[in-house]
């Protein structure tokens, strides 16, 4: 569905987006994570067609998006600052929208923003920030968007809030098997709402996966012995973390569960648990393996 | 029907299973009952319907459910299988308990003695929950 590839992009001399390569299924909802200034917003507009790359290629659907109106009108992007026309109110910012979005429903929008119970009428630089994006939301969904990318879409909502925006998102991926593509540096949050995650650090996507995948190939394990066992039990897995205390080990491991479990069970532990891990853990372990500072990640 | 815990470690789609599981060998789901549609549970329950559509997938090869396109997902009238699996488990977790007690220092034949004094369900029916 959206697939970049290959794509870079210079600001004077620095490198925003470094050779970045992304795939995004079709009704798949896709966290893009990373640090502040990692490059997610660039990656972002220019996936949604409003920064063009110096190299590589974002398209959407086999098009690309580049000064394409026509492509443009199925895509619709909420920045991480909320933009509107000067001095205009919900209702004006609606009439913009239908004469550029020709899937516009009103009668949704209608019911959006009583559901949010906005004034239409009001002034939407007025409004304080979540106001803002509650407002941003209900345009971009009264557009029938079939891609819809989000910058830090959650930000300054409140938790009632948040979560019917959500579960507005969810409805319309599952009945309309709409794309989303959000950019989040709160791993808690994107754990229960995404199917796959791209983690960028510095420009690069370090990995892209299926999220459960991530989360079943990582698992921790506690495991205490009477005697301790010989180096072959650490060798023979694929230890990301270890931790000693006193007589109890704490691993990070990578790898099906069934074969470290047969693994750990032939050496006779006298306790053993496995723990699943939580995306942060992940990131802090995955992230450390590959040399990078964790702290900046997590925020 | 359920509630998902994102607080826990657990991931959800396994949540998701082992809650459909526990209603299903419980007898709380019957046999060939429909199971809430994908699009449903997910705008119910606010989870992303891939998660969903993945814990029905897992489900359906674990032998719990079967689906028939167009309609839907059913619960499994075979249970061989599952309680196969179902038994390996507890069996373990019985090993692990009667470990436990014997460590603590609880003589073996009061153990024997206290599984005796439990009484055998009995057996069909709707069980006896």
């Amino acid at each position: 569905m959206i697939k970049a590839e290959h794509v870079s992009k210079t600001f004077g001399r620095f490198e925003a987006v470094k050779d970045v390569q992304v795939h995004v299924n079709k009704g798949s909802i896709y966290g893009l994570l990373g640090s502040n200034g990692a490059g997610k917003t660039t990656l972002l507009k220019i996936i949604s067609g409003i920064v063009k790359a110096d190299k590589g290629t974002a398209q959407v659907e086999g098009q690309s998006i580049f000064e394409r109106p026509d492509v443009k009108k199925r895509i619709l992007f909420i920045p991480d600052q909320p933009y509107f026309f000067h001095q205009t109110s919900l209702l004006q910012m609606a009439s913009f929208y239908e004469a550029v979005y020709d899937r516009w429903d009103s009668e949704r929008f209608h019911q959006l923003y009583e559901h949010f119970s906005l004034d239409p009428k009001a002034k939407l630089s007025r409004m304080s920030k979540g106001m803002q994006r509650q407002a941003s939301f209900i345009l971009t969904l009264a557009a029938m968007p079939d891609v819809l990318v989000l910058d830090e879409p959650f930000d300054g909502l409140d938790p009632v809030v948040r979560q019917q925006v959500k579960n507005l998102l969810i409805q319309d991926v599952s009945n309309r098997a709409m794309t989303v593509l959000v950019s989040s540096h709160n791993l808690r949050e994107m754990e229960d709402f995404c199917d796959a995650v791209g983690v960028m650090h510095k420009g690069r996507i370090l990995y892209e996966r299926d999220l459960e995948e991530l989360k079943t190939d990582v698992s921790k394990l506690q495991v205490a012995f009477k005697k301790m066992p010989d180096d072959t039990f650490l060798s023979g897995m694929d230890v990301m973390h270890m931790e000693k205390r006193g007589r109890v080990l704490t691993c990070i491991v990578r790898g099906q569960e069934g074969d470290i479990d047969r693994h750990v069970r032939s050496y006779e532990p006298a306790i053993y648990d496995v723990l699943p891990l939580t995306l942060e853990e992940i990131f802090t372990y995955e992230m450390g393996s590959v040399g990078y500072e964790i702290r900046n990640l997590i925020v | 029907m359920f509630t998902i815990d994102s607080r826990s470690r657990v991931p959800i789609y396994e949540q998701l299973m082992k809650k459909l599981q526990e209603l299903i060998i419980r007898d709380v789901m019957k046999e060939d009952e429909q199971l809430p549609s994908v699009r449903a549970l997910a705008q119910q329950l606010t989870i992303n319907p891939n998660t969903i559509q993945k814990a029905y997938r897992e489900l359906e090869r674990e032998g719990y459910i079967y689906s028939i396109p167009g309609k839907g997902s059913f619960v499994s009238p075979v249970k061989n299988k599952i309680d196969k699996e179902r038994m390996e488990m507890l069996r373990k977790e019985l090993e692990r308990i009667v470990g436990e007690i014997l460590y603590l220092g609880v003589p073996k034949d009061e153990v024997i003695k206290l599984i005796e004094t439990m009484e055998e369900p009995e057996r069909g029916e709707s069980g006896n929950d």
